[in-house]
Order: C-alpha cells, then sequence, then structure tokens
C-alpha cells in the first residue's frame, strides 16, 4: 500500500484536482501529497481551466458540481486536448448517474470522496499503470443496459453496442464481485489481459464525435431522423 | 359448398403425382360405376313373377285400324292416338266345371294408356277412370273381378279395348284370366312396386321439399338447397296431382303435369352444378327452356302439340341432365372425394341407367314396357337425404371441434393476457423504483452526501474527533447500501454483493484484514424473480453486521465468505452464504445469543431477526480460540436463503 516506495518518480506525476468543497479539497489533496504526487488544486471550472493552462497533468481528478459549470464539460475538454491524461470523476456515493456521465465523455472510473488517504493514492497509482478501476455498481449498470428492455432504464444515456460478448462477460463478473484473475480463469484470458479489457470497454462508451453522439441520440430515441 | 379439407391431400402433391393420384381415383370411380351400372342391368332382366301360366290367355284377334289378324300379347301397337277407334282384342278362355263356386277376375299386368275389358259382352273395367292407371310413366296394374252372372262354364270370350292417346305408343302385356286369389298376389305384388311405393317416395320428396326450403331461408348465400327444394316440390306435385282425361276445364292444368319432368331434371341439374361448386351463370336458364316450352305448349296448343313435345323435350331433357349430372358429380368426386359426391354419383348411374332401358322399351326394343327411370328417381332421393345428414352432421362436428379449439384458444390467451398484464405490472413498479432511486440519489447526492463528506474530511483534520469520522463514514456506507439494494438487479443477489464485497474491501483495508471471496459453485446463487430491494438490505446488513464483528471483536486477520448453491433435501436449490473469520469467537449461550458483550449480543440478535424476516436460516459456531483447533476456530456465520423469498415482511420478529 505504500506508493512512495514503488513510484521512485512520483514527482514527475502531476495531478490536477478540482473540488470545490474546500475540507474535502484538502484531505484528497493532502492524501495524494503525501503519496508523492505534484497536485494543482482547483475549486472551480475557472481555477481548473486555468491549471490545464500550464500544461498537460498525468491525471485530472474533478468533481462534478462546481459552482460555475459542470465537471464533465471539464473533463470533455481535457480529454480532446489531452488525450494522454488519465480522468477520474470524484463522486460522493459512486452513482452511476454521475459516474457513466463521465464515462461518456471521456472519464475511466471514479473515487470516493471519503475514500481513505492510502486507498485515494492506490487509486490513482492503478490509474496512472494503465489500470483503469471499475466498480460493480458501474458494471451492473453497463450490463443491463447491453441486455434488451422495451424501454430503456432510466438515467444516463449510454450506448453499448459495440461492447463484444467477451467484454459484457467481464463486467458480468465484475458485476457479481468476481476478483480479475477469477474472471481471467472463468472466461480462459490471462489475468493481466483484464485490465486492457476495462479500458476498451471505457473507450467505447465513450462519445467521441458529433456523428457519433446523432447516432447515440438517434440511438436513444431523442431525435427522429 | 366446398370441402376445402379433403382437396389439401391432392393440391399439395406435386404435378405428376397428383395426376397418377387423380387416374387412379378416377379409374376406381368409374369401375364402381360399371359395377353398379352392370347390377342395375341384372336387377332390370329379372322379370316380376307372374300368375300360374295356365291361366294365361294368349291368342287373341286384333282388329287394328279396320284391319284383323291373331296375335300374340304381348302386342307394341304403332298407333299413337287410338281414342275413337281403339285396337280391340278378342280371345277365349275355358273355365273349368266345379270353379263356379270361386271368384275369377282378369289380371292386365301392364298396357298402355287404357284399357276397356268385356268378358262375355259385360263390361268388367274401364282403367280411364283410375287416374293413376292413366299415367304412362306409372306401370300401374289393373285387376277385375268377373261377376259371376257373366261367366259360365266352358268357354268364355273376353274383349278389350286398348285406348292411346299418346305421348308414347300403345301397348298391352300379357293377360291372365283365373281364380282371384291366385292372380292377386301378383297385382299386390305390382302395386306394392309401382305404385305404393311412388306415393311413398314422393312424400319422402315432400319432406326434403321442407328441410331443403327451411335451409335454403335460413341460408340463402348457399341457393343449391333453394333449387333442390323447388325440384322437390315440383317432384311431389307431379305425384299428387291427377291427370284429367278430356278436355275439361281443368285439362289446361296438364301443362304442370307435361312441364314437371323436365322442370324438375332442369333444376336437379341446376343443384348438381351448384353442389360441386358451379356459379350460377345467365346461360343456366338453357337447362329450363325445354320445360317452359313444353308448359307453354300446352297452354296455347293441344293436348296432342303437347304430347308430342313431351317426346321431343321432355325425354332428352332428362337424358341430358342425367348425363350432365353424371359428368359433374364424378369430377367433383375424383377432386374432393367425400360421400355426398360419391352417394350422388352412383344415384346418378343407376338413374342414367334406368333411363336407357326405359329408352329402349319405348323404342321397343325389350320385350316389356315397364318404365323405371321415375322409381329409380327414388334412389336420387335416398342418396341426397344421405349426403345431406352427412354433410350436417360433419357441419356439427367441425363446429364441436372448432367450438373447443375456440376455448383451448380463448384460455390460452387469457393466460398469456394474464402473465404479459404481471410482468407489465413488474416493469412498471420496476421502472417507477428506478425512477424514485434516480430521484431520491440526486438528493442524497445533493444534500446528505455532501454534508457526510464534508464531516469526514472535516473530523480527519481536527485531533480526537474520529470517532465522528467513523460514523460519518458509517452513514456513507448505509447511504449507499440503501441506494444501491434499490437497484433493479433482476433477482440476481450475486450482482447485489458484488457492490458489497467492494465495500467490505474498502472497509477491511484500513484494518489490515485480508477478504478471501469463494464462490464454491460456479454461478453463485440461485436466481430469484420474487427478491425485492428490502430483502437485500436485509441479507447486505446481516452480512455487514457479521463483518463488523469480526473487526471489532474478534481481532480476525482473514475473513472468508462462501458463496454455494446447496441441494436440498427436498430436491429444492437453495443459496448458502458463509462469513467466517479467524478471530478469537465467543461462546453462545443456550439461547442462541452470545454471552459476554451487550452490543455483540445485540448484534446477534439483529442478525436472527434479519434472517427471519427474509425466511432465511441463520446458524452461528463460535469457538474460543485454541479450544477446537482442528475444525475451525473462530467465529461463522452460515446464512441459508428460502428457496422463495417472503413476499411481506410478516415474518419479523
Amino acid at each position: 500500500m505504500n506508493s512512495l516506495n514503488d513510484e521512485p518518480k512520483a514527482e514527475a506525476i502531476t495531478v490536477v484536482l478540482v473540488e470545490d468543497d474546500a475540507p474535502t479539497l484538502g484531505r484528497l489533496q493532502d492524501a495524494l501529497t503525501k503519496a508523492g504526487y505534484q497536485v494543482r488544486a482547483a475549486g472551480t471550472l475557472t481555477e481548473a481551466r486555468a491549471c490545464l493552462a500550464q500544461g498537460a497533468p498525468k491525471v485530472l481528478l474533478t468533481d462534478l458540481q462546481l459552482p460555475d459549470g459542470h465537471g464533465v464539460d471539464l473533463i470533455r475538454e481535457t480529454r480532446r486536448r489531452f488525450p494522454d491524461t488519465e480522468i477520474m470523476v470524484i463522486s460522493i456515493l459512486g452513482d452511476e448517474e454521475s459516474v457513466i456521465s463521465a464515462i461518456t465523455v471521456g472519464a475511466t472510473g471514479y473515487l470516493l470522496k471519503d475514500a481513505f488517504p492510502t486507498d485515494i493514492a492506490a487509486t490513482v497509482r492503478d490509474l496512472v499503470a494503465g489500470h483503469s478501476p471499475i466498480s460493480a455498481s458501474i458494471a451492473r449498470f453497463i450490463v443491463r443496459r447491453t441486455q434488451n428492455t422495451p424501454e430503456p432504464p432510466p438515467g444516463p444515456a449510454l450506448n453499448t453496442a459495440k461492447l463484444t460478448p467477451r467484454e459484457i462477460d467481464i463486467l458480468w463478473g465484475i458485476a457479481k464481485g468476481f476478483s480479475y484473475a477469477e474472471i481471467a480463469s472463468h472466461l480462459g484470458l490471462s489475468r493481466q489481459t483484464v485490465p486492457g479489457h476495462i479500458k476498451n470497454i471505457y473507450r467505447k462508451l465513450e462519445v467521441h464525435t458529433r456523428g457519433e453522439a446523432v447516432f447515440e441520440a438517434v440511438q436513444q430515441g431523442l431525435i427522429k431522423l | 359448398m366446398n370441402d376445402h379439407d379433403e382437396d389439401a391431400t391432392a393440391e399439395q402433391l406435386p404435378g405428376r403425382e397428383r395426376r397418377r393420384l387423380q387416374t387412379s381415383r378416377l379409374a376406381q370411380y368409374l369401375l364402381l360405376q360399371a359395377m353398379i351400372a352392370g347390377a342395375c342391368v341384372l336387377a332390370l332382366l329379372q322379370s316380376l313373377p307372374g300368375p300360374p301360366a295356365e291361366y294365361q290367355v294368349k291368342a287373341f284377334n286384333l282388329t287394328e285400324a279396320g284391319v284383323e289378324r291373331a296375335v300374340t300379347l304381348p302386342y307394341f301397337s304403332p298407333l299413337r292416338n287410338a281414342m275413337n277407334d281403339p285396337p280391340r282384342f278378342t280371345g277365349q278362355f275355358v273355365r273349368p266345371a266345379g270353379e263356379a263356386a270361386r271368384s275369377w277376375s282378369v289380371f292386365l299386368p301392364r298396357f298402355t294408356n287404357g284399357v276397356e275389358v268385356t268378358v262375355n259382352d259385360v263390361v268388367i273395367l274401364d282403367s280411364r277412370r283410375d287416374p293413376a292407371a292413366n299415367r304412362p310413366d306409372r306401370n300401374t296394374p289393373a285387376i277385375a273381378v268377373i261377376p259371376a252372372s257373366a261367366l259360365r262354364d266352358g268357354d268364355n270370350a273376353i274383349a278389350i279395348r286398348l285406348f292411346i292417346w299418346g305421348p308414347i305408343t300403345g301397348f298391352l302385356d300379357r293377360i291372365w284370366v283365373g281364380p282371384d286369389e291366385l292372380l292377386r298376389p301378383t297385382y299386390d305384388l305390382r302395386t306394392l312396386v309401382f305404385v305404393t311405393l311412388p306415393v311413398v317416395f314422393s312424400s319422402w320428396q315432400a319432406i326434403l321439399a321442407v328441410i331443403l326450403g327451411i335451409m335454403w331461408v335460413m341460408r340463402r348465400h348457399e341457393p343449391a338447397y333453394g333449387v333442390l327444394a323447388a325440384a322437390m316440390a315440383v317432384g311431389v306435385a307431379q305425384a299428387f296431382l291427377q291427370t284429367p282425361m278430356g278436355e275439361t276445364p281443368f285439362s289446361r292444368l296438364n301443362v304442370i303435369l307435361i312441364s314437371s319432368a323436365p322442370l324438375e331434371s332442369a333444376l336437379v341439374l341446376t343443384f348438381a352444378l351448384l353442389f360441386s361448386g358451379w356459379k350460377w351463370q345467365r346461360y343456366g336458364w338453357i337447362f329450363f327452356i325445354p320445360g317452359i316450352a313444353l308448359a307453354l305448349g300446352g297452354l296455347f296448343g293441344n293436348q296432342a302439340l303437347s304430347r308430342t313435345l313431351f317426346l321431343v323435350l321432355a325425354v332428352p331433357m332428362v337424358g341430358i341432365s342425367l348425363v350432365i349430372m353424371a359428368v359433374v358429380t364424378a369430377r367433383s368426386a375424383l377432386k374432393r372425394p367425400n360421400v355426398a359426391s360419391l352417394l350422388l354419383g352412383c344415384a346418378v348411374t343407376i338413374m342414367l341407367t334406368c333411363w336407357i332401358a326405359d329408352l329402349l322399351s319405348v323404342f321397343q326394343m325389350t320385350p316389356n314396357r315397364i318404365f323405371t327411370a321415375r322409381l329409380s328417381y327414388s334412389v336420387m332421393l335416398v342418396a341426397i337425404g344421405a349426403g345431406l345428414t352427412w354433410r350436417f352432421a360433419r357441419a356439427l362436428n367441425q363446429v364441436d371441434g372448432f367450438a373447443g379449439r375456440l376455448v383451448t384458444q380463448v384460455r390460452e390467451a387469457e393466460e398469456k393476457l394474464k402473465a404479459s398484464f404481471a410482468r407489465e405490472e413488474e416493469r412498471a413498479r420496476a421502472a417507477a423504483l428506478a425512477r424514485e432511486r434516480t430521484r431520491l440519489m440526486r438528493d442524497l447526492h445533493d444534500g446528505l452526501g455532501g454534508q457526510l463528506v464534508s464531516i469526514v474530511a472535516l473530523s480527519e483534520r481536527g485531533n480526537g474527533s474520529a470517532g465522528i469520522g467513523d460514523a460519518a463514514r458509517a452513514a456513507l456506507k448505509d447511504l449507499r447500501l440503501v441506494i444501491d439494494s434499490m437497484d433493479d438487479i433482476g433477482g440476481d443477489l450475486m450482482l447485489a454483493l458484488g457492490s458489497w464485497r467492494e465495500r467490505a474491501m474498502a472497509q477491511l483495508r484500513p484494518h489490515d484484514i485480508a477478504l478471501d471471496w469463494r464462490a464454491v459453485t460456479a454461478q453463485g446463487l440461485p436466481v430469484h424473480p420474487e427478491l425485492r430491494p428490502w430483502h437485500v438490505i436485509q441479507i447486505v446488513r446481516l452480512l455487514d453486521e457479521a463483518v463488523t464483528n469480526a473487526v471489532k471483536h474478534a481481532n480476525a486477520r482473514r475473513i472468508t465468505v462462501r458463496i454455494e448453491t446447496l441441494a436440498g433435501a427436498d430436491g429444492l436449490d437453495r443459496g448458502c452464504i458463509t462469513v467466517e473469520d479467524d478471530g478469537k469467537g465467543f461462546a453462545i449461550t443456550s439461547d442462541g445469543a452470545a454471552a459476554g458483550a451487550i452490543k455483540a449480543a445485540r448484534g446477534l440478535r439483529n442478525m436472527r431477526s434479519r434472517a427471519a424476516r427474509c425466511g432465511a436460516e441463520l446458524e452461528l459456531s463460535s469457538c474460543a480460540q485454541g479450544t477446537d483447533r482442528e475444525s475451525h476456530q473462530g467465529t461463522r456465520v452460515r446464512l441459508t436463503l428460502p428457496h422463495r423469498f417472503p413476499d411481506s415482511d410478516g415474518a419479523a420478529g
């Protein structure tokens, strides 16, 4: 759990942290700084944009409800300007309402606001290592969207058409609480490939272009051609 | 009037197969009809039994058109009309002595058209007074008792005048004169066959006319029945109206009788055509032209004209109708083999055979003159009756079958509807729940959740307020559980346990306790469609309590969660979740509560109550460290889920 030993070049890793609640911002910043990350903190969307103007961070952690705007816009902008930046959303409840909408604009996973400092550091470390975290409830939300129901369940729009059966199987495994190793052995995969699959899943759920957004809207019945 | 179901077999076959089947059917049909015709010919060749030959009077002198010559009976006269100067037959017969006590009769089995019999110059019979005998198409016999006063022992003279008024030539069959008791049985037999039986059949025809008429009134879209009813009515009129002799005021009515045969045959032909699926066309009136022409001839011409027309129009019309009907019924019997068509076909064959035989006898090509066409018509009546009854019975069966099928289908549809309604209700409920959950989530997210997070953050800043932070964190954890359990997991408890595992791991990580997660059976737990959010909350809180106990009271280093599906003794699958720790354990008192710590005891009581509300069985075992090192140490909570979760919270307690 001690990331200092594992990350000799931790000081090189920059994290932009956007959170409007000052105490929460403080404890998250403490946790990350203690773990050796270089943190640029922001309390509003404007501040966050100013932080990003300084250059591409390795990681962006942002809350969604900000006093002067919505985190989703920030994530979209960052994704467009800095494709290599890993983005995570900071969520109070880890509910799909906020997390899925963040995923569709380019976030990979979420961090709970009340997570223990060690967990906060470990999650960011995994993210930098290329392991996009996914929770059981988010996996559950996605796989339930892959099932054909006459009317889409309430909540944010999500196009799961691009997911392969294997990826859906992996999501089922996560939703049911199986570890990556268990999923890999069930599906006849190598344990190491599971995080890559999850990253792919995130990428496939992301709405990249205007055309895709239109397709999405048609799929969801928001636009009639 | 179509029997589509019987077409199916023939029409589904490929062309060649179908032709082969049709050919074989045609051969079978023709063979059957040939056999029937043969049987008819054999029957017609049989002569009716006659009285003892010794009483037959054979030698006669015939005075015809002023010429006298010796003839033997039966005799075909070339004349068509001889009313004023009828051919006169004179002969002799001998009554032996001692016969005076027995009554003697003259028996004339067959004659056309009328006879006047004189014995010893006493007129004993004039058939013209008997209307039935005046109908040449009926083979009415005549018998007359000779008054005793007119008879004498030895030679007696008998004279017969044969009246002929067309339309056919005259005919006189053999004659018997003898004791009445010897002649009468033969007479009775002929009366039965040629007089009584036609009356019976005419009654039957009358009944058929009524039945078919009713059928047509009730089912106007099937004109075949109406046409047949009309045919039957014409037949009945023909049979029961009497023929007036001579030019009476009523003689014009004769046209009805005269034109009845072609009209009836035209109607029956139309019926046969309609029955075989033909649609009425305007040219169908052609069939009725002979009958109408004959009627007009009778109305505006004299009797002689109408009788002449009869031969030209009526007889061929009957024959042509029969031939067309034979072809049509054969075709429909081939295309749609069914009982009604086959019966009709056989009846037509019989009638056609009899008609040909009649024609032969008219042209004097047979030794006798017994007309059978009218009699054989009764066979057709029987066939029509049988065919109708068969069709009616079959229609009833179909209605029964249809009704049965309908009842089944309605029941099935009803069940489907019920199921779909239940599904729809379930879906609506789930959707409402999901909407409510989304709303609640937003509210909690914006309000309570944020405040709790702030408390956690603030508590970490100050010193000595870790308890507040823990409480806030626990509140957040519980909030997440409540929201999570409201999600529609489709009855798969594994989906709820997946989230629980994450929360439990987050809870255990700071305490450095490992969570060992073992899904023993591949699929985990059985799916419970009846699973409700409140079941999920109870189970997850129960498991939370087990883990919290292990953390707070047992000093455990490792917690193992086993998930499996057990086949119960009753053959029903039950899910089983076991939470086991390697802590120090505690003693359980006899009532199942933990001895010692009041808090732990309350926790155990809570767990039991939660299990009971879900209909699950809770099994607790705990060994104080070191007492039973071999089997296991620490505490084990074993939750056996019910096969079916209870609908209501009734088991609370």
